[in-house]
Parts: structure tokens; C-alpha cells; sequence
């Protein structure tokens, strides 16, 4: 175990660095600690192994996942954690000038040499001695005393984030504080990717095949706040963690190695969350992480869970409202009367507020009509594209300053059940049996890489989403020795958006992949398919029932299809629906039709009705039953569904 | 070993925290923490900057600041390039934060010009909206300026003194 890291840092501030200037690095000194380490195998210590973020591979050697040559010191490092711990402690000794400072071990690797001093007793008088500015400036600038674990909820309209987003929040306090202000000032600390192209294909290709760089950045905690909470509406769970000071201090100073290297950014595993879980195991190798979260795709909210499976590790949760949820909370306490105003004054900032409302009142209705305006236009206001909307918020801001009241804090308790660590496993896999009207007996496969549906369990996630990644059916027909693929997407989201007299925006839905054609266009084909909707969505209708209409348009494309005169191709458009009714929190129903016009094709027209209900029987297991109509047959499958 | 003293003063130290009543008060501890953000001109960046933000992760992802080249020239007595940078990077939510006398914003303000009390320094900066935020296009320079001139006129707020 580490000695106290607190006590190691303050005898080496002891040192005298005029009296150490004066002593020659004294090279059997380095002779001993290589025997040491020899005698320990040190490099075989959890605690190294994961300052270099080694991994076995599969033929059972290391290799690290660091990517810069930088981080490395010995020539083969990356596999080689006994070369790279040996090279690094030569790196101590090598008192030769540098011009820069991350070219000197000491300076480049504080995380490793608080380690190494630790486990081997360095003594540091006889060190050459080094002054490493840029890194005591970095220390100067974050100062952190305590570390806290942030999760930014889902953002649908933006593939990067669908999935949420963690990064660490560096503190210079201890603790949380009332009023907050000094988290604001706090630096973020993120893990994300280095983005070289505009282009939405190749944005995708390439993070999906581990194209880019990804780089620790830290940024002041505000800038985080503004852009999630504020200008992407996303609620923020922020997790404070307990680390011992030597484990801040350790994190810290590791933060410095990584954050001057890159790792390849892999979109599905190696991303962002990972990372900062790999960060936090090198810094306290007494937490289990990386074992907590999935092999093939690493989700942020796989990530949170994983802190709570450290007993004890977190040791307080706060929540930071979105502009969206500090909006409704505010609607939440006004009368009608109240609401009736805030209306007013979104369609005209000077419109009159009536003189029977008090003082606060006003303010209060003031206060809603300006976080209405900035839900609405926060990004335009932002970049300067809504001269009309900065206008109108200014008129706002000049009458609430005029009151002259000061408003109460607005508290908004935390949602216990959107809290990600309770959501349902992300990875969905499923089976089932059922039948086929033209089939007969039916065995079904279901896989699901992620995340969640409007028919899972619905805590931990946001209400009206749905976010899918590799959604995928199997489909097995014993009657005829049949097995088919019925249909698999590589993204498949839905975003419903209630509408209200404050928020008009449509809903949409979108997915992409490919299915089997249920209708006389082919002899049940596997086609490619891209499809669009949009349209309205009425939710909690009588406090259970989610409703949306609107409108699809779709591609499909196999070689077999009948398509527009005579091609391989169709394009289809009409309408759709879609019914929830949620019994509790532990079933729902689910219907959804479609009918599509297909110009130009063979057949004209084609639908698809399914209806389903699930039951989430206990923790991590739902039963599920479907039904479906199609031009070419009527289908019943019951399914056990399983989440991990 | 001023590599190791940083290292020391960082888990051992730390800004003691003066008792508080009502509202935050400030130490000046903070006052560099906007350093590095100064360059963050949000309106003026191409439009490809801002397609390829849409694109990725959102309005502000574009930029990033590095943690082995983060700018570190901003050291103790710039208390006015701290406010500065916040307002920039803050402008919307402190417009909002002033004119309710109240919110996290100004509680930040306080902090980072080591002001005694966040309530005192809301009520004022709400007085004072007008002269802050005169109209909708005033720059930042000019927002910052204003506000310090409020909180430096009146010693009651007991800006700057950590």
C-alpha cells in the first residue's frame, strides 16, 4: 500500500532546494532503485500497470492503451511495463538540460514519481533537482481538494451526446457548497475527441473506427455548465467521490501525464467515459471500475454505475437543473392567472401585467418568461443570430431589475428516478416463441447493444426518448427450415416533445438500417431503409397515456424489391401513430401504426401495425408480449427480456 | 523541489474559509480561475467553426484547452481579467442572475472579486442593472467595467479585500 502520499509531498517540500541544487545526482542511487524495483517486480503492481494503462492482450503479453509515443520513455514501452518503469526511473536521473519541460521524467510524470518514491523509498537529495513551472502553474490553477463525478444527461438532438456525457469536476473545496458558486469556478476536467471534419459520414466512420485523437482538456466548470445545462438543456448529476487527499492529488497529477499524450478515440468503447474511468482507477488502484462496464460498448451511464459499484465511493449526489427543468419548476409554483401572464409576455416583452399580481408575483411570472425565452433561443442568443429574441429578453431583464425584488432561490429536488445509476442495464438480449399466420411456429432472437425503448423500465431514463443502438431481431421459422434477419438498425431514436402553450416543437423520430419487407414488394427481402418522421405528441394524457402523430417518410432499397418503375429503389410517406399507456412503473403498453403511400411501386401502399406489452417481472428481466399486422401476415411472440 | 512544493501545498494546504452569514464569502482564491477562456469569442467564430460545433458536440465543443499548454500567465492580482473572462463566457445567465438581485452567477462575481457578502453584491448589481447591461449589444468590455465600477463604489460590499 502507498504510504502516505501526504506526508511523502510534504518532506519533499521539506528538501531544501538550494542545499539539493548543491548535491550531485548521485548515480548508484539509481542503481539500487532498479534493483529494488527488480526484487519487487514492481511492474507487475496493479498501481503501475495502471499509471501506463497497460492491458493484457489476448496472447497474454501488456500493451497500453496510451497511444502517444510521448507517454512512453522506453523505446518499447507501450508493451513493455518493465522497460517503462525501468526507463522512467533513469528519467529521475538524467540531468541534462531540456528545453521543455514535458521531455523531463520528473516534470512529465508526477504521477509516476510520486508512485515510484513511494514503493522505493527514493531519496530525494540525491535527485538532480528540477523546477517544472508549467505543472506547479496547472496545480496553481486547479487546486483541488475533492473530486466530483458529473453526468450530463442525454441530448437526442446530437448523435455525440444521445448517449450522455461524464467528465470530472476538480474542486477546490472539499465539500459542496451551499449557493454553488465555487463549483462554477472549479475546472472540468473531459476525455472527448478531436474533431478534423465537418463532414456528419465520415464524423461517424471515423469515430466508430477509432480515427481520431482523443485528448484530455480541462475547462472552468461554467463553460461546462453553460453549454450543457443552459444551452443544450441537459440536467447534470454530479456525483461527489470519496478520495482520500493522496488520491486527489495522485488523480491530479496524472491528469497532467495524460492530458499531454492521446489515446485513439473509439466512439463505441475507448470514449469518453472510459477514459475517465481508467483515470480514476491509475490514481486509486483500490477502486474496481473498468470491470464494471460493458466489453464491446462503454455508455456513459454504464460509467456512473460503475462508481456505485465501489461501496462508499460516492459520497454525495447533487443535481444542476437544466434551463428546460428550471423553466417548468418555476411554471409549477404560478396559478393559471400567473401562467396566463408568462404567456403574455413571450408574445410581447412589454405586454402589461396585471395590477392585481404583488410585487413578487410580477417578479415571479418576469423570472418564468425569461427562462422560457432562453429554452427557446439560448444557442441563437449565444452566437448572435437572434437580434429579435436578445431584444425582447433585454425589455424582460430591464422591467425584472425595476422591481427591485430579489427572488427566492430556485430549489428543484432531484428527480430520484431519472438518476442514471437506476436505470435498467443497457445491453438488451432477449428471446422468445411465437406464430406466424403463413409461418407457423416461430422462434425469435432479440439483441440489443443499447439503450432504452419506451417499453423498458422507465427509472434512470429520460421519459419520452427512446435512443437504440443495434436494435436486432432473429427471426427462425423451424415449418420451413427458415432463418431470417427481420430487422436490425444501427440507430433508431425517437424524441417526443409534449406540447404546451410554452413549447410548440415538434417530435421526431429517425432510424436507419435494415429490415425485412412485409408486403408483396418482394419475396420478404432484406432491404435498406432510412426513415424520417416528425410530428406532435400529447403526454401524460389523463396522467398515463402518451399520444403522437405524424408523418414518415422512408427509403428502402434491395435488390429484389419492385421499386419505382422497375428499380431496386421505393420511397414511401403517410402517416403514423404512436400509443403508450404506462400501468405504474413497472408495465406499459405500447402501439404503433404505420401506413405508407409507395408512388411509383409495387404494391401502392403497405402498413405496419404492432402492438406489445411488457412487464418488468423483477430487477433486470421483463416479460414481453407482441403482436403485428402486415400486408403478409399476423404474428404473435412472447419474449423474455433480460438487462445487463 | 517547487514541483514538490506545489504538490504539498496542494493536499496539505488550501484556502481556510472565513465564516459566513447570508450570502458567499469570497477569498480571491479564485480570481484567476477564468484564465485560458479569455479567447472564447463566441460570436465571432467562422461558420464552418459552428457547423462543425452542430455536428460534434454542440455549440461550444470546438475549442479545446489543453492541461499541459493551458495558458498559466494570468496569476494573482488579475482579479479584473478573472471577471472579464466570466462575463464572457457567463454574459446570459449573469444578465439573468443581476436582474433577480440573486443566483449562482453572482455568488461566482463575489468569489472571483473577493466581495464580503453575494447578497449584498446582488442587491446592488440589480440597482445598478442599467448601467450594467444598458442594451442588449453592450460588449463585455463595457459589462465588465460596469460591474466593477459597482462593486468597487460602494465599500460596504467589501469587494477586494481577501
Amino acid at each position: 500500500m502507498r504510504p502516505s502520499l501526504v506526508a511523502l509531498l510534504v518532506s519533499l517540500a521539506a528538501a531544501d532546494p538550494a542545499a539539493a541544487a548543491a548535491q550531485a545526482p548521485d548515480p548508484s542511487h539509481l542503481d539500487e532503485l532498479v534493483h529494488r524495483a527488480r526484487t519487487l517486480r514492481l511492474w507487475e503492481d496493479p498501481g503501475w500497470l495502471r499509471l501506463g494503462h497497460w492491458r493484457r492482450n489476448a496472447k497474454g503479453g501488456w500493451k497500453s492503451e496510451v497511444d502517444g509515443t510521448e507517454f512512453f520513455r522506453a523505446l518499447f514501452g507501450k508493451t513493455d511495463p518493465r522497460a517503462e518503469l525501468e526507463a522512467t526511473l533513469r528519467g529521475f536521473f538524467d540531468a541534462r538540460p531540456v528545453a521543455d519541460e514535458l521531455s523531463d521524467a520528473q516534470c512529465r510524470f508526477p504521477a509516476r514519481f510520486a508512485f515510484l518514491a513511494g514503493r522505493l523509498g527514493i531519496d530525494l537529495a540525491r535527485l538532480p533537482p528540477r523546477r517544472c513551472p508549467r505543472f506547479e502553474a496547472f496545480l496553481e490553477r486547479v487546486r483541488p481538494r475533492s473530486v466530483t463525478f458529473v453526468f450530463s444527461s442525454y441530448y437526442l438532438n446530437n448523435p455525440a451526446s444521445a448517449f450522455g456525457h461524464t467528465f470530472l469536476r476538480l474542486n477546490k473545496e472539499d465539500r459542496a457548497r451551499d449557493g454553488k458558486a465555487y463549483e462554477l469556478l472549479d475546472y472540468g476536467v473531459d476525455y472527448a475527441a478531436t474533431v478534423d471534419t465537418p463532414n456528419a459520414v465520415l464524423y461517424a466512420l471515423k469515430g466508430l473506427l477509432g480515427f481520431f485523437q482523443g485528448h484530455f482538456s480541462n475547462y472552468a466548470y461554467y463553460y461546462k455548465v453553460r453549454q450543457y445545462a443552459d444551452a443544450e438543456s441537459r440536467d447534470l448529476w454530479e456525483y461527489d467521490l470519496a478520495l482520500e487527499p493522496g488520491e486527489v492529488a495522485m488523480l491530479t497529477a496524472h491528469l497532467w501525464e495524460l492530458g499531454g499524450t492521446f489515446f485513439w478515440y473509439w466512439y463505441l468503447d475507448e470514449n469518453c467515459s472510459y477514459h475517465i474511468l481508467g483515470a480514476l482507477e491509475a490514481a486509486a488502484p483500490r477502486l474496481t471500475l473498468l470491470d464494471h462496464v460493458g466489453k464491446v460498448v462503454v455508455l456513459p451511464s454504464d460509467t456512473v454505475k460503475a462508481v456505485f459499484a465501489n461501496p462508499g465511493l460516492v459520497r454525495g449526489i447533487h443535481y444542476r437543473p437544466s434551463i428546460r427543468t428550471q423553466f417548468l419548476a418555476r411554471a409549477e409554483k404560478l396559478s393559471s392567472n400567473d401562467l396566463a401572464a408568462v404567456e403574455r409576455l413571450a408574445r410581447d416583452p412589454s405586454a402589461s401585467l396585471p395590477t392585481t399580481l404583488s410585487k413578487d408575483a410580477r417578479a415571479a411570472a418576469l423570472d418564468a418568461a425569461l427562462d422560457q425565452l432562453d429554452l427557446r433561443h439560448m444557442r441563437e442568443l449565444v452566437v448572435g443570430t437572434a437580434p429579435e429574441a436578445a431584444r425582447a429578453r433585454q425589455v424582460l431583464l430591464e422591467r425584472r431589475s425595476a422591481l427591485a425584488v430579489v427572488s427566492p432561490p430556485l430549489e428543484v429536488p432531484p428527480p430520484a428516478d431519472r438518476a442514471p445509476e437506476r436505470g435498467h442495464g443497457s445491453l438488451r438480449l432477449g428471446a422468445g416463441a411465437g406464430a406466424s399466420s403463413r409461418d407457423g411456429a416461430l422462434a425469435v432472437l432479440d439483441l440489443r447493444l443499447a439503450l432504452h425503448d419506451l417499453g423498458d423500465p422507465p427509472d434512470g431514463y429520460p421519459p419520452l426518448a427512446q435512443i437504440e443502438f443495434l436494435p436486432t431481431r432473429l427471426r427462425l421459422a423451424p415449418r420451413d427450415g427458415r432463418a431470417e434477419l427481420d430487422e436490425s438498425w444501427l440507430v433508431r431514436v425517437l424524441s417526443l416533445n409534449d406540447l404546451s402553450r410554452f413549447d410548440l416543437r415538434p417530435s421526431w423520430r429517425v432510424k436507419l438500417g435494415a429490415a425485412t419487407v412485409r408486403d408483396a414488394g418482394c419475396e420478404r427481402c432484406l432491404a435498406g431503409q432510412a426513415e424520417l418522421g416528425a410530428g406532435f405528441t400529447f403526454a401524460e394524457v389523463l396522467g398515463v397515456a402518451d399520444l403522437y402523430a405524424g408523418v414518415d417518410a422512408a427509403v428502402e432499397w434491395s435488390p429484389r424489391l419492385a421499386g419505382i418503375s422497375g428499380s431496386e429503389v421505393r420511397a414511401g410517406a403517410g402517416p403514423g401513430g404512436l400509443l403508450r399507456i404506462r400501468l405504474g412503473k413497472r408495465a406499459a403498453v405500447l402501439g404503433d401504426a404505420r401506413w405508407r403511400l409507395l408512388p411509383g411501386a409495387s404494391p401502392r401502399e403497405t402498413y405496419d401495425l404492432r402492438g406489445l406489452v411488457r412487464f418488468n417481472a423483477v430487477r433486470g428481466f421483463s416479460i414481453g408480449l407482441e403482436v403485428r399486422r402486415t400486408p403478409t401476415a399476423d404474428e404473435g411472440t412472447g419474449l423474455l427480456l433480460g438487462y445487463f | 523541489m517547487r514541483l514538490a512544493i506545489a504538490l504539498a501545498t496542494l493536499v496539505a494546504a488550501g484556502p481556510a474559509l472565513a465564516a459566513q452569514t447570508g450570502g458567499l464569502k469570497g477569498t480571491g482564491a479564485y480570481g484567476t480561475a477564468g484564465c485560458g477562456l479569455g479567447s472564447l469569442a463566441f460570436g465571432n467564430q467562422p461558420g464552418g467553426v459552428q457547423i462543425l460545433a452542430a455536428t460534434t458536440n454542440g455549440l461550444f465543443g470546438s475549442q479545446t484547452f489543453g492541461i499541459t499548454t493551458g495558458t498559466s500567465n494570468c496569476g494573482a492580482g488579475m482579479m479584473a481579467m478573472g471577471t472579464k473572462n466570466f462575463v464572457e463566457a457567463n454574459r446570459e445567465v449573469l444578465a439573468k442572475d443581476i436582474s433577480r438581485g440573486q443566483g449562482e452567477a453572482i455568488g461566482a462575481l463575489t468569489v472571483i472579486n473577493s466581495c464580503g457578502d453575494s447578497s449584498k453584491v446582488g442587491a446592488a448589481l440589480q440597482k445598478n442593472f442599467s448601467a450594467i447591461f444598458p442594451t442588449e449589444n453592450a460588449t463585455s468590455d463595457e459589462v465588465t467595467a460596469a460591474i466593477l465600477k459597482t462593486l468597487h463604489s460602494d465599500a460596504a460590499l467589501g469587494c477586494g479585500r481577501s
